[in-house]
């Protein structure tokens, strides 16, 4: 038997192809565009960015061969890509741009109204930083605009990327709020990997054709937007916004249960990897660097892992779940891919911040700014340091 | 490797643009698809494009890849480039097990001590036999797969759809590519081999010295000049309209200083190589402007106008004879455009010249066969006179032989052009006219030809002489139709003086030849005419005409003038049968003791400028002949720009200015010229109309766009590159609007 027949023979080609779905090696950012297609959007703006812009190429290239019915208009700037959303998603489009750094910061001011209109929009953030210049991976960008009101996952691979793409309009239909589906520049965007691609019945099992929410403009009775609102009234609208804030969580934890039910594939707001009564350490991540610290826990019994896979509405309920599970003295170290100009990164904020009033130990570490490489090693010099010896500070620089 | 079932980490080293991003791509697929593992294949992008160093990675494993970081211990390492083994640490982090493969023509022994176990492919070499990739470089991405697939013990054959779905282009010629590969992978194993400890530095943090990142020289930080593989330089490349010259003339040259108001130095261009520019001006059918890039943009540019401005502002210039020094004198039979021409560049490299003109006034065809409203004799009395002021004797009405001028004169040139008309051997030959004659006859002896106020005459055949005396006919008072036997598409005559003609009244009858003559009762001549169809295309390329069975017709016309072919006078080789051709005589045929040269219409037939071009080389053959040389003509460039190596996109659409004609009211006795010229600031707003095909004329555009800002302005106020930071990316080649600058492979030209 020759080398090929018998590898062939262990591993057949279709093996381990779940049911209702076709394997193909393709980039997150083709997977963003493949999840846009799947999700039967119909109406798409697009300003061309580094690293972004092979999701909005590859959008235009499936309308132009007749794969996808939707409408692509590029516009002159990403300020007018989340303005005209805006427009299509109020006569009742099922709409999706995607952006990165500088511009979605120049988009921010329009982040604000989408959210306060109750626009049910998603859009993918690739995610790169502002200044010093750089095109590499860092999350800065989408982390500043955490309170502009849009919810925000952040993607391990490429297939959560269109896993979370198709979550994410049946989420944003739901409770009228806009959702940003955050890739990491390169690392995930433009690595191409094994992705199972949901045939369109099945994706539209989960996430129906046609919008879940009812057109918010009828052309016949026509209505105005944006007018002036008065100190009576404001606060009303506010609330009404944290009603809807308050369901995130336990919707994404709904859904992807019932995600995993049809596609084989399940998903929390977080993911809690060896965290038990035995753990002594734990390593709160987000997107890919949560792949390498998989393999780095492997080694080391006592450490876990805690990936926070929706970080804006912070997903308190499901870190104080996962963190019941762990030793009471357990270290908790998160590991922020951004810096925003404060001592600790935003995942170390929003971590104290949920775990306020408890007896914890927390650090925080800067790793991975700018795309600076996570390998392995990088991982294991964090797990080195003595965090048991109160001369230790609370947050550190690793390179 | 594949059959331990381990995971298997793979670094790439390429150059941006050589495929190595779309290689590690198909390597994924091709396991995912055809072996069922787990991959992953990511680059590493600087900012930078085509020609710098890009890594690339690729892991391929039987469960869950659990890192997504760089790869810093390879188990294989493959170099899609020599050139970057001396410029980035291509082998660091190998380990005693590790696998270099590197696109070479060399034995894998030459790499000895880089690793364990060294191959090498010749992956250019394959690639650029099959022409893949573009000019800018060879791309060899499918060659590598091969070689790749080769070392990891996969199978080509199940990976030869994925390649062919994979490529951009040439699917067939990748897919041989990589199999050609696949067999073509040399191996050296070096049992000696110990990795070197790589000395990767503690994890200690660079400390910057500044607070923001700044760069006081913008730019300079990188010499990325040691990236390039391929090297921009400016070029000087014949743009069409000089290189369809047939006389040579550097049109490029000369309108480009008439848009600069220079007429006096454009004047000089031109004469460098056409000592007729004002009767160019007019009778050319530009041939330069005929391949004018600038058809497919807006419409060419009027180059005929400008050539006839320049000729005709050129009054005021005085020309001097030099000196003659040399002993032998030359002797020209002919003094039209071609032995004109020829008694010039002769003369005025010092020989003493003499032109013989069986007419008395010398000018040749222009003289005798373009009718004075299409070339006024003033025009050509100037441009002759010109000549003759450059110290050329010319002597008229004085019909030679070569017999009578042998012995006075070291060379002779004849030129005496193609006066012969041919007739229509129908009989009734008395009244039957050849057209040449008739033009002639006009030209030299006083427009009166005997035709009768609303005389019928049918001119035969559709070429410029078939149109000059329909036209003439006209202006005589008589009544012209022109019969041709192929339709106006195969008209040689210069399509705008047919269309004038036509504007002024002259029917033309496509598709007819006369097949029977006869005379009538009432003295008028019956001309049997049979309708032609259009067959297959003959040896000309034209199509060929076929008669039509029983489609006979008859006219009744007054008189008949012959234009359907012209051959050279024998007179002047006293009647001997001689078939001329360009160039000298054979000695042996022709039985001359003086070294006799031929040139113009009697060797070759053609147009006045075609004339010009057969007496600049006539010239220059007697000259290299008289100097014991080897004459070499200048050949026609087949480098000429192309419309399709022009940026249209840089150009404004412009409309150009047409030549004013002028169709008189009145034509009778109107020998007044048609086609009127124009004024100094349209003709230097047209000539501002050329693209500069193939020469620089410093738009700045290589300058905005070089990305490493390597391109500026000397003092001289020329683009200068700067190879310390010139990449080879090839924008400014890209940008250029016309072609000027070529992109080869560093140390070599294109």
């Amino acid at each position: 038997m020759t080398t090929t027949e018998s590898i062939l023979k262990q591993n057949p080609p279709g093996a381990g192809i779940p049911s209702r779905h076709s394997k193909k090696v393709m980039k997150g950012n083709i997977a963003a565009a493949e999840a846009v297609r799947l999700s039967r959007v119909s109406f798409v703006t697009a300003y061309p960015i580094t690293p972004q812009t092979t999701i909005i190429e590859e959008i235009a290239s499936m309308i132009a061969r007749g794969d996808f019915d939707a409408i692509s208009v590029n516009m002159e700037s990403e300020h007018s890509v989340f303005a005209a959303l805006m427009g299509a998603s109020l006569v009742g489009e099922r709409v999706f741009t995607a952006t990165s750094g500088q511009g979605l910061l120049y988009a921010h001011e329009v982040l604000h109204a989408i959210a306060h209109m109750r626009l049910p929009i998603v859009a993918c953030n690739v995610g790169r930083p502002s200044f010093p210049w750089n095109i590499w991976a860092d999350q800065s960008d989408s982390i500043s605009q955490r309170d502009t009101g849009w919810v925000q996952y952040y993607c391990e691979s490429s297939q959560e990327v269109l896993d979370t793409v198709l979550q994410s309009y049946k989420l944003s239909e739901k409770l009228g709020l806009p959702v940003m589906v955050v890739l990491d520049a390169f690392y995930l965007s433009h690595t191409s990997e094994n992705v199972y691609i949901p045939d369109q019945d099945l994706a539209d099992t989960f996430l129906p054709a046609r919008r879940i929410t009812e057109n918010q403009v009828d052309l016949n009775h026509p209505k105005a937007f944006g007018g002036l609102v008065d100190p009576s009234l404001y606060d009303t609208y506010n609330r009404q916004y944290w009603d809807a804030i308050h369901q995130v969580e336990d919707e994404t934890i709904e859904m992807g249960h019932e995600f995993g039910e049809l596609f084989g594939r399940e998903y929390g707001a977080v993911e809690a990897v060896n965290i038990h009564s035995g753990t002594k350490r734990i390593l709160v991540t987000m997107a890919t660097i949560t792949t390498t610290a998989r393999q780095v826990i492997e080694h080391h019994p006592d450490v876990g892992l805690l990936k926070i896979r929706l970080f804006k509405p912070f997903p308190k309920k499901s870190v104080l779940d996962v963190l019941e599970m762990a030793d009471e003295d357990c270290i908790i170290i998160n590991i922020d891919r951004n810096f925003l100009g404060d001592h600790e990164g935003a995942l170390m904020q929003e971590m104290k911040r949920a775990l306020y009033g408890k007896p914890v130990k927390i650090f925080g570490i800067y790793a991975g700014l700018g795309g600076r490489d996570v390998p392995p090693e990088t991982i294991e010099r964090i797990l080195k340091i003595n965090f048991e010896s109160p001369q230790t500070e609370e947050v550190h620089w690793i390179k | 490797m594949l059959s331990h079932g381990k995971p298997v980490e793979i670094r790439g080293h390429a150059r941006g643009g050589q495929g190595m991003v779309t290689a590690f791509e198909m390597l994924a697929k091709i396991f995912s698809y055809r072996y069922n593992f787990e991959v992953q294949a990511f680059p590493f992008f600087g900012v930078e494009r085509t020609g710098a160093p890009i890594q690339a990675y690729l892991r391929i494993a039987p469960g869950k890849i659990l890192n997504r970081s760089y790869i810093y211990h390879p188990g294989l390492v493959v170099v899609f480039d020599e050139g970057l083994i001396d410029q980035t640490p291509v082998f660091d982090g190998l380990s005693i097990d590790s696998i270099i493969l590197i696109n070479s023509e060399k034995p894998p022994s030459y790499y000895k001590g880089k690793a364990r176990d060294i191959y090498t492919v010749p992956a250019t070499r394959i690639s650029v036999e099959r022409k893949l990739g573009s000019r800018s470089l060879p791309i060899v991405n499918a060659a590598m797969v091969g070689a790749l697939l080769h070392i990891l013990e996969a199978d080509i054959e199940l990976a030869r759809d994925i390649i062919a779905e994979e490529v951009p282009v040439k699917p067939e010629a990748n897919v041989d590519a990589a199999i050609q590969a696949f067999g073509e992978v040399y191996r050296f194993k070096d049992a000696g081999f110990r990795p070197q400890a790589t000395g990767k530095s503690a994890a200690t943090m660079k400390k910057p010295t500044s607070e923001v990142p700044f760069w006081d020289k913008p730019m300079s930080v990188n010499k990325t000049g040691n990236w390039r593989v391929f090297a921009p330089s400016y070029v000087e490349r014949p743009a069409p309209c000089s290189d369809n010259c047939p006389a040579g003339t550097g049109v490029r040259q000369f309108v480009k200083l008439a848009a600069e108001g220079k007429f006096d130095e454009a004047f000089r261009t031109i004469y460098e190589h056409n000592p007729f520019p004002a009767i160019c001006g007019r009778v050319c059918p530009h041939f330069c402007q005929q391949s004018c890039n600038r058809i497919e943009l807006d419409g060419e540019v009027n180059i005929g106008a400008i050539e006839r401005y320049i000729g005709d502002k050129a009054g005021h210039m005085a020309f001097e004879p030099v000196p003659v020094v040399h002993s032998g004198k030359i002797a020209v039979v002919g003094s039209g455009p071609a032995g004109l021409t020829a008694a010039l560049r002769l003369r005025t490299l010092g020989y003493a010249v003499t032109v013989f003109e069986a007419l008395p006034k010398a000018g040749g065809m222009m003289r005798s066969g373009i009718p004075v409203f299409r070339l006024p004799e003033d025009v050509l009395d100037r441009e002759i006179a010109r000549i003759e002021q450059q110290g050329v004797e010319i002597v008229t009405g004085k019909k030679v032989t070569v017999s009578e001028l042998e012995g006075s004169y070291a060379v002779i040139i004849t030129a005496v052009g193609s006066h012969i008309g041919s007739g229509l051997r129908l009989g009734n030959d008395e009244d039957v006219t050849d057209g040449i004659t008739f033009l002639r006859e006009i030209n030299i002896g006083g427009r009166r030809n005997g035709i009768g106020r609303g005389e019928r005459v049918a001119v035969i055949g559709g070429g410029n002489t078939a149109v000059d005396v329909a036209r003439t006919v006209l202006r005589l008072g008589g009544d012209p139709v022109i019969y041709y036997r192929r339709t106006r598409n195969e008209m040689p005559a210069i399509a705008e003086e047919v269309e004038e003609a036509m504007k002024e009244g002259v029917p033309i009858e496509f598709l007819s030849a006369p097949v029977a003559l006869a005379k009538g009762d009432n003295g008028r001549l019956q001309m049997t005419l049979q309708r032609m169809e259009m067959g297959e295309p003959d040896e000309s390329g034209r199509r060929r005409p076929v008669p039509v069975e029983g489609s006979e017709m008859t006219a009744a016309v007054d008189r008949i003038i012959t234009a359907t072919g012209q051959w050279p006078d024998g007179y002047v080789f006293s009647g001997k049968n001689i078939s001329a051709g360009q160039g000298r005589l054979d000695p042996a045929l022709a039985g001359f003791r003086t070294p006799v040269f031929c040139a113009g219409d009697m060797a070759w037939g053609g147009t006045v400028v075609e004339a010009i071009g057969s007496g600049n080389d006539v010239a220059g053959e007697v000259e290299a002949f008289l100097q014991n040389r080897e004459y070499v003509k200048p050949a026609k460039s087949s480098k000429a720009v192309t419309p399709g190596e022009m940026n249209f996109s840089y150009y404004m659409r412009t409309p150009g200015y047409a030549t004013p004609v002028q169709t008189p009211d009145v034509l009778l006795h109107n020998f007044d010229e048609v086609a009127g010229g124009l004024d100094e600031d349209i003709i230097m707003k047209e000539a501002g109309r050329c693209l500069h095909c193939g020469e620089c004329y410093s738009c700045g555009n290589c300058l905005n766009f070089c990305p490493d800002a390597a391109i500026s302005i000397d003092d001289e106020n020329r683009l200068r590159i700067n190879f310390d930071y010139c990449k080879g990316c090839g924008i400014c080649v890209k940008e250029c609007p016309c072609s000027a600058i070529a992109f080869a492979e560093e140390g070599k030209t294109n």
